[in-house]
């Protein structure tokens, strides 16, 4: 007994999909699935989490989407190698872009442009069209199934008959498929719920666009053996054979335009930081940091992370140029390079440099520079790195916004049928620090109760909804470009804000994948120096820039001590104020541990 | 222009004897000169030897059971009146000649009937089946009809010099002429109207006057005639008595039934039906009984409201004898009057009955159409309705008929034939439903609507396969 699970969507098909794709990879590993593929409705979002997962308890995983086509069958199409992953990126990334936000459109012409390197399942229920059938198995010479998906409906012998005689007419071969919804059964409620929010009717309304039963989960192999003819079991094995595609063999590759002809990446951010150090250190570069240097240049050079560097330096130079304060910070301050370079502004003679909390050769990931602009001038940067590598090279990333008890508790709500009033009642309960799982106490509070059959259920529901996620939004800076189509190595979609293209992997599913992303953040409060440095330069009759400003000014520090820092950024919140005249910082790095210990607010702006 | 001219003769005495399909001997008598006559009997009466003419107590000694009813003038112009509203099924044009007599102009109806022949026929078994008598003639004048009819003479004339001819036999005491007038005629020698038309005009109308005169010429059709014709009442109402008082069903139908062609010559005329109708029964000395009839769309078919009428009274017990019937339409319905099929009757109209009997008989709550609603629970898959609002699709799947509970089943017998057709939903109410459903045959043959239970393992049968 073996199977491989071709057709599953996870809850990246927002609404529709009830299991996270951990939980999809590591039931179908307990299951003993041969393998297990990942094809979520228009999008790869859920795949790297998947990839992580699969990767971890050792489960083959297959790359491949859903597609509800215009005017044709609905289609999922299986990436067998690098290229078929690139052109299956490329068409999501067309299906999202010709469509609203969280929309996709894709017509049947778009496919019969052949997707090299896919497979096509097509899903027979609604049985398709000959026609389409026909044309699908054209353009997919030889890499077309029919797919039949059963679930002990009383006509499923009627199905199975009608989609061998049509796929036997257009010369397709069968395969079994399970259009998995969740991991296991116990989701049913959470399928039908999402159905439910999905519509926006309660559930009790919803009718005939629930499932009848709960099927739709990762079956036993004793139960797909009992379903499936045996023949069909087999071409979905052997499918799932030719699908040798891993995303681990995703390489990000560096735009190219960054070193000069003729010269090689470390060559030309030696030359770059050389120059850095003579600004910096006119006189001549401190022995310390001249090591320092060498320590981190040779760590680059053997982890190739040069054309990181390379970027972020363009992008700060570019800044410089237009006249707009920016700041590195985070561990970047740890790198003397970065100071050559004018990325931060952290002196290395004066300081004990930690490169390795930068970069690290046993983290093999990396380095994350977060780079702040004036809020109010992070656009123009923005639209240097749009006009400078074009649309389809770089994009944001996504943010992924999930399910908080809050809006848990809303949607919830309202599926189960609970009046307007009342899920607001609900929704006011479950403020954000109680955490993720719902307090009983709180809607006791708030007039519910608990033992209640369907407060019961709400709160059930709710904890299994929270952490679901409800949709891509664009990450406040991060940026990925590629060296070459960044289409055909994530798919791109368009944002809410016009003009705006997110990519569908966020933070962690980059960093996964050891692919780059440079953070352009808004920070208002270099607006509020860029001004206050105006300021002082009218005053003096003479421009005054940032490394104007005397270092350890000791009469800064006895107003530091006296918790006189009212709009002063890091150290301004009462917390800090409370402690500043017990710590009474002398030196700059006594105000570093003291912002360790007492963690400033979040504010909005930055993260 | 052609006039018909329905001349009810017996209409004193079918006042009272119209309620019932046989009557006991009736007598109705009308004080007359200090002295009360029989003016009218019916056949059992006269079979007991009473005649027109007899001295009510001579009467009475005749036959012991002898019902002896006073003239009942008001009833007689209500019933005047009511067939008035019976003729508008013909024509709009209607003139009432009380106390006995209705003139109905037809010249414009004839094609809408199909025919003079069959208007008569209609108009004749129509008024058979009201329970009056009445003599029927055409003429092109309606005063030559009237005195057709009044003579007894029922044709159709439509040439006026035929009507000339026939009217000529007719004796002047048909005239509407006081009888000193006719007296005079009969002593000139002019007894019937010819004789009377062949006297000097001049003369004849110094004489009897010019109103004599004028009668002749308005028969001939020679001087035009002035009609009021009459209003329809707005709403319908008809009472009726019955000649005794009545506790069987059939009696009270045979009685509600002398109305309703009534009541569709009312609807007729105001392009109306009825979607309820009340029959009111009046007992001796205690509160009315009231009957509603619904229908399931507007009705003007009497044939129609019969059968239900027969369902309804059928099913009614009565708490005292009826004495006196009243039907009336407290609403009407404007109906545009529907075309009918040519070939056959319209099987909707026959479903429409049957729905409406089965109202009557079983109850009207107890009577409902299903239609399907969206929900995977076979229990929830459909609903009872009134109105049956497009069709349903049946799962082809599932038999029509479930029982009202899962019926627990030990029988290992069952053979499964197909299945399962797994079912779980509903976990946002009560109890989950999550069931494996076969379809099973017992050891009869008959095909029944398993299933098992998958949280607790237990067969039950569902429903029964037709």
């Amino acid at each position: 007994m073996a199977y491989a699970e071709l057709h599953c969507l996870s809850n990246f098909t927002f609404l529709r999909g009830a299991s996270h794709p951990e939980e999809l990879v590591s039931r179908a590993h307990e299951l003993g699935y041969a393998a297990l593929a990942i094809t979520d409705e228009c999008s790869l979002a859920g795949i790297v989490r998947a990839h992580v997962a699969a990767k971890e308890c050792d489960l083959k995983l297959i790359v491949g989407s859903e597609l509800r086509l215009v005017d044709g069958p609905r289609v999922v199409l299986l990436a067998t190698d690098r290229s078929g992953y690139g052109n299956l990126s490329a068409l999501i990334t067309r299906g999202r872009r010709s469509a609203t936000k969280g929309r996709y459109k894709l017509e049947l012409d778009d496919l019969t442009a052949d997707v090299p390197g896919c497979l096509a399942l097509l899903l027979a229920d609604p049985l398709p069209a000959l026609e389409h059938v026909q044309a699908l198995a054209a353009c997919f010479p030889g890499r077309a199934w029919m797919a039949v998906e059963l679930f002990r409906s009383p006509d499923d012998a009627e199905r199975l008959a009608a989609a061998t005689e049509l796929a036997e007419s257009a010369g397709l071969p069968l395969v079994a498929a399970g259009d998995v919804h969740m991991h296991a059964a116990v989701r049913r409620a959470m399928q039908d719920t999402l159905t439910a929010i999905r519509l926006g009717v309660p559930v009790f309304d919803a009718g005939d666009a629930l499932h009848p039963n709960g099927e739709r989960h990762l079956r036993t192999l004793g139960d797909i053996v009992q379903l499936y003819p045996q023949p069909l079991l087999d071409e979905a094995l052997a499918i799932a054979a030719i699908c040798t595609f891993s995303l681990d063999e995703l390489r990000y590759e560096y735009p190219e335009e960054l070193v000069p002809p003729g010269q090689t990446a470390i060559g030309y951010l030696r030359r770059l930081t050389e120059e850095g150090l003579l600004r910096r250190f006119p006189p001549g570069t401190p022995d310390k940091v001249r090591a320092q240097v060498e320590h981190e240049l040779a760590l680059v050079e053997e982890l190739h992370y040069e054309p990181y560097f390379l970027t972020v330096h363009d992008i700060v130079r570019f800044a410089r140029q237009r006249g707009i304060l920016c700041q590195g910070r985070g561990s970047a301050a740890n790198s003397a390079v970065c100071y050559a370079l004018g990325i931060t502004e952290v002196n290395p003679a004066c300081m004990e440099m930690l490169f390795e909390r930068f970069v690290s050769r046993e983290r093999n990931e990396p380095p994350d520079i977060d780079v702040d602009f004036e809020h109010e001038r992070r656009e123009e940067v923005i639209q240097y790195l749009y006009a400078k590598y074009g649309r389809d090279r770089a994009a944001l990333a996504a943010t992924v916004i999930r399910y908080r008890p809050r809006s848990a508790m809303r949607d919830v709500g309202k599926a189960l049928g609970f009046d307007l009033e009342q899920v607001d009642r609900l929704a006011k309960s479950m403020a954000w620090w109680d955490g993720r799982k719902v307090n009983p106490e709180r809607l006791a509070e708030a007039g519910f109760d608990p033992a209640n059959r369907k407060v019961a259920l709400l709160i059930r529901l709710v904890d299994e909804l929270i952490g679901f996620p409800r949709h891509l939004s664009q990450h406040v800076g991060g940026f990925v470009i590629a060296r070459g189509k960044l289409c055909e190595l994530v798919p791109i979609e368009n944002a809410a804000m016009p003009e705006r293209t997110i990519i569908q992997w966020d933070k962690d599913d980059l960093d996964a994948l050891g692919l780059l992303k440079i953070d352009v953040l808004a920070l208002g409060m270099l607006s509020a120096i860029r001004r206050a440095l105006e300021l002082v330069g009218a005053v003096h009759g003479r421009p005054f820039a940032m490394s104007d400003i005397p270092s350890e000014d000791p009469t800064v520090y006895d107003m530091i001590g006296h918790a006189d820092t009212v709009g002063v950024f890091q150290i301004e919140s009462r917390a800090q104020m409370a402690m500043l005249p017990r710590m009474k910082p002398r030196r700059f790095y006594d105000l570093v541990i003291e912002v360790a210990i007492v963690p400033p607010v979040r504010r909005g702006g930055w993260q | 222009m052609l006039w018909l001219a329905l001349h009810f003769h017996a209409l004193s005495l079918e006042v009272f004897t119209r309620g019932a399909a046989v009557s006991e001997p009736l007598a109705v008598v009308e004080k007359q000169g200090g002295r009360t006559w029989v003016i009218t009997c019916n056949d059992a009466a006269e079979a007991c030897g009473v005649r027109i003419g007899l001295a009510a107590p001579a009467a009475q000694a005749l036959a012991d059971d002898l019902i002896v009813r006073k003239r009942d003038p008001l009833a007689e112009q209500a019933s005047l009146e009511g067939l008035a509203v019976w003729a508008g099924r013909f024509t709009p044009s209607v003139s009432l000649v009380p106390p006995d007599g209705l003139l109905l102009e037809i010249s414009t109806c004839l094609s809408l009937h199909r025919g003079l022949a069959n208007l008569l026929k209609q108009a004749r078994s129509s008024v058979r089946e009201m329970g009056y008598a009445a003599m029927m003639a055409c003429a092109p004048s309606s005063h030559g009809a009237w005195l057709l009819a009044k003579a007894g003479i029922e044709k159709a004339i439509r040439e006026p010099a035929r009507l000339e001819s026939i009217l000529a036999t007719l004796p002047v005491a048909l005239l509407d002429q006081p009888p000193a007038v006719v007296e005079g005629l009969e002593k000139v020698g002019a007894h019937t109207l010819g004789e009377c038309l062949r006297l000097p005009r001049a003369g004849t109308a110094r004489r009897f006057g010019q109103v004599l005169i004028d009668e002749l010429d308005r028969a001939l059709g020679r001087l035009p005639e002035a009609h009021a014709f009459f209003e329809p009442p707005t709403s319908f109402e008809r009472s009726l008595e019955l000649p005794a008082p009545v506790h069987a069903a059939e009696a009270l139908l045979f009685a509600a039934c002398r109305l309703l062609p009534e009541l569709e010559g009312f609807l007729r005329m105001r392009q109306a039906g009825v979607q309820e109708l009340e029959i009111v029964c009046r007992h001796e000395r205690r509160e009315n009984t009231i009957l509603k009839l619904g229908f399931a769309k507007p009705s003007r078919d009497a044939g129609h409201m019969q059968l239900l009428l027969r369902e309804t009274l059928g099913r009614t017990r009565l708490a005292a004898a009826v004495h006196t019937l009243i039907m009336r339409a407290p609403q009407v319905v404007l109906l545009s009057a529907a075309s009918g099929n040519l070939f056959q009757k319209s099987r909707e109209a026959d479903g429409d009955l049957l729905l409406e009997r089965l109202r009557i008989r079983l109850g009207k709550d107890s009577v409902y159409g299903i239609e399907t609603t969206a929900d995977h629970r076979p229990e929830r898959a459909w609903r009872p309705c009134q109105e049956q609002s497009g069709t349903a699709a049946a799962n082809r799947h599932r038999p029509l008929w479930l029982l009202p509970q899962p019926l627990a089943c030990h029988d290992g017998r069952l053979k499964l034939t197909s299945g399962p057709e797994r079912i779980e939903s509903g976990w946002w109410e009560g109890s989950d439903v999550a069931r494996d459903y076969y379809v099973a045959e017992d050891r009869k043959g008959a095909q029944l609507w398993v299933y098992c239970d998958r949280a607790s393992g237990e067969w039950y049968v569902h429903g029964v396969f037709a």
